[in-house]
């Protein structure tokens, strides 16, 4: 029998090959397919430079990918440290550190919290995601969108979107009366440790597009429970602490000042003009194509 | 900054209908016409846009990989919309790889490195006593030792389907249920969420052989046969409990039901799991943790690491090839748990003449939730940050099913108005939810030693009485 995991899934792969290793919403992966995926897994982590004795962190559910990536990561003779994934901003900093993490590999849904933490993680060279688990959840009251869809070169760099937009975001809570906002990096705007507005930047091509979540008034999380079903623990996972100008001021601002007042913010910060329109031919079949395919 | 010479021109799109589709569908469709002007496939130049939407229904944008209950969500008036399975050359965030490109290219054939059995593996952390986890390394060697210990206490096949429903980044599930399934060639179904009714549901559709799991999970399963009666799975051959002590009674019902024999077993992160199983059958003793498991030795020490007699309390030593070589990068915090090649559990227990062990209390201040350890340190060490706080202190105490609930006592800073809730959700911006206090009580001063500790084993036995209490007033009301 192998000595080391590095070695035992070939083992085991030469005699069960065609044998079901993973059953998997409704999907079967056979031995030689899980072999396959790990040894893909382990060629792309030694892309990025992932060698013998380099620590690999994992934030991951039982998915697919774990295991591709945890047998990736043993083939390579590097270390995996797998950790929970209920874990906040300040526990998953100590461990990343700790360990000294070159690369963490987790889902989309972390994105935003891996970032913020990003700059106290000085090891962290590369953040890899995979599996789509985000749960957006918006309502009329509490629920307001800004994005962005503009050149790349209106920021120096695609970074700079996040910091630009979060800046701008402060100064709009900041003419609403929350005062003590602040930016955190790469993740949104906080008060204390509570979100008050989420930042996504995306690039494409010669694009980039940022899409930002405003929090008005506090959101009802009670209708999202009856539709999600999470274990107790995992429920403050689905939804971080936020807040709410009306949390903090008493007051819901109206819809309509809000959207003069962020236009107005928008020409001031980039120097534009800003005049309304409407979404033009390609534009509107791109829409219908997302709809049919988001299953509306 | 930008560029303020040359005034450019926008486009405000403002939407004060939108659906929670419109979070994905406008950017989408104005990124896609703005590449089709670029490979003139359209006459129309589209301008930079700012978009500015507010909703007209509650709604819900899911991954295409999420689990929303889409006949909850209409009864309740709220439309779900999925994010399709972004294609080649979707839009990536900024500052992130996409682990799907990243494969793509990448070739199907690798040699796997050559590691030494004595390499570390994997690095888990776990939380001891004091306030920061710390990681506990597993070597290649430990993790095959405690594929071979499985072999003989509980031989698993190819035949064997396991429900792999525990989180991999625990040791149980890690070392038990994903490494011991493919070291034996077996099928593995995989559960990323947990509900009762998703357990039940992938136990009957892959009729799995083997589960191992939690108490809690058995105690669900239970209450869902109860209520169904039929369509009870019967193709498990054994299970396996561990985390926490089952509830003979739960157990017993469960084998009847189900049909199948339940073990429960004991170990630690720093044994890469088991190191001892109670199986039901011949030598079954309710309370017992069960004899040693092949290949490792343990035993009951005293203070002086002296073993003491049979029947005799003292604290559990463990020795074997399962055993962690230590902390990640804390030779300190090895040193005091390492003597001599034993390593001291910090569990208290004695074993009898029959050789079976027995754990009587715990002797480092340790809270164990579901599983998962909680250091009382870390989170008084976050109390404690809070301005209107003077001190606090954390203790377990149990809840009416006697299981092990985070008790905190918080003396505050002269003139501070918190209450519980300001406090709870103060925690819960610092810490994993499973970590955050169910009761908060206040105090005028923590009971404390001549030398000015607090004393923990005071306040927990203050407690006992005064949770009875408010358990019986929530029952009566």
């Amino acid at each position: 029998m192998s000595e080391t995991l590095s070695t035992l899934l070939d083992q085991i792969t030469k005699a069960y090959k065609r044998k079901d290793a993973l059953y998997f919403e409704g999907k079967t992966i056979t031995y030689r397919e899980l072999n396959e995926q790990a040894n893909k897994s382990a060629n792309a982590l030694a892309g990025l430079g992932i060698t013998k004795g380099d620590r690999v962190a994992m934030m991951l559910p039982n998915i697919p990918e774990f295991i591709y990536c945890f047998f990736g990561i043993q083939k390579l003779g590097a270390v995996a440290v797998p950790f929970n994934s209920m874990y906040k901003g300040r526990e998953i900093t100590y461990i990343l550190n700790d360990c000294g993490a070159r690369a963490i590999i987790t889902l989309s849904n972390f994105a935003n919290l891996i970032n913020e933490i990003r700059e106290d993680v000085p090891s962290l060279e590369h953040v890899v995601l995979t599996g789509q688990r985000t749960l957006i959840f918006v309502t009329p009251e509490s629920s307001l969108n800004v994005q962005l869809v503009v050149e790349k070169q209106t920021f120096t760099k695609p970074e700079d979107a996040f910091r630009e937009v979060g800046a701008l975001l402060v100064e709009l809570l900041a003419s609403f009366g929350v005062h003590e906002a602040w930016y955190k990096h790469r993740g949104g705007v906080r008060v204390g440790g509570r979100k008050i507005a989420t930042i996504l930047v995306s690039e494409i091509e010669n694009l980039i597009t940022v899409n930002a979540m405003l929090f008005l008034a506090p959101l009802d999380t009670k209708e999202l429970f009856k539709v999600v079903w999470v274990t107790p623990e995992v429920k403050d996972k689905v939804l971080e602490p936020s807040t709410s100008i009306e949390e903090l001021t008493g007051k819901r601002p109206d819809n309509g000042e809000v959207v003069s007042r962020l236009v107005e913010l928008v020409k001031e910060h980039f120097g534009v003009d800003v005049v309304s329109g409407q979404m033009k031919r390609d534009e509107l079949f791109g829409y219908e194509k997302v709809l049919s395919l988001a299953g509306r | 900054m930008k560029q303020k010479e040359q005034q450019r021109s926008w486009r405000l799109l403002h939407n004060d209908t939108a659906r929670s589709v419109d979070l994905l569908a406008y950017p989408s469709a104005l990124v896609e016409g703005r590449i089709a002007g670029k490979y003139m496939l359209s006459k129309e130049k589209l301008p930079d846009t700012l978009v500015i939407q507010t909703f007209a229904k509650r709604g819900i944008l899911a991954g295409s990989d999420a689990e929303v209950d889409k006949a909850a969500a209409s009864d309740h008036g709220i439309e779900v919309s999925k994010i399709p399975r972004s294609g080649r050359g979707g839009p990536k965030a900024v500052g992130t790889l996409d682990y799907s490109d990243l494969i793509k290219e990448a070739s199907k054939k690798f040699t796997p490195a050559e590691r030494e059995p004595d390499d570390p593996a994997i690095i888990l952390y776990t939380s001891g006593t004091t306030g920061n986890p710390k990681g506990v390394v597993l070597t290649h060697r430990n993790c095959m030792a405690q594929t071979e210990l499985v072999e003989l206490v509980m031989p698993m096949s190819h035949k064997d389907t396991i429900v792999l429903v525990l989180p991999l980044f625990h040791v149980y599930g890690l070392s038990n249920g994903l490494i011991c399934g493919v070291r034996n060639g077996s099928a593995m179904s995989l559960i990323p969420q947990y509900s009762p009714v998703k357990l039940m549901d992938t136990i009957t559709s892959t009729k799995a052989t083997l589960l191992i799991a939690v108490p809690t999970m058995y105690m669900h399963l239970l209450q869902l046969a109860r209520s169904r009666k039929t369509s009870i799975p019967k193709s498990l051959r054994l299970c396996v409990s561990g985390g926490a002590p089952l509830a003979l009674t739960t157990l017993q019902e469960f084998m009847e039901l189900f049909q199948t024999q339940i073990a429960e077993g004991y170990g630690l992160t720093e044994t890469t799991s088991a190191v001892s199983l109670n199986k039901t059958g011949e030598h079954f003793l309710p309370g017992s943790i069960g004899p040693t498991s092949p290949g490792v030795d343990m035993k009951i020490v005293d203070d002086n690491l002296q073993e003491v007699s049979d029947g005799t309390e003292g604290e559990i030593a463990i020795r074997g090839d399962v055993v962690t070589p230590g902390y990640w990068n804390n030779p300190e915090a090895t040193a005091e748990v390492m003597k001599d090649g034993w390593f001291l559990t910090g569990d208290l227990g004695y074993r009898n003449e029959q050789g079976l062990f027995f754990i009587t209390d715990r002797k480092k201040d340790l809270i164990v939730r579901g599983g998962f350890n909680i250091s009382p340190r870390e989170i008084e060490e976050v109390l404690v940050t809070h301005p209107g706080v003077e001190e606090a202190a954390v203790v377990a105490v149990s809840d009416k099913r006697d299981r092990e609930i985070v008790k905190a006592f918080v003396v505050l800073r002269d003139g501070s108005s918190l209450t519980s809730s300001d406090l709870l959700q103060f925690c819960r911006e610092e810490l994993a939810e499973y970590k955050i206090p169910k009761v908060i009580e206040f105090r005028e001063t923590l009971p404390k030693s001549a030398t000015g500790k607090v004393l923990r084993k005071e306040l927990r036995t203050t407690t006992q009485q005064v949770d009875q209490r408010l358990i019986l007033q929530k029952e009566e009301n």
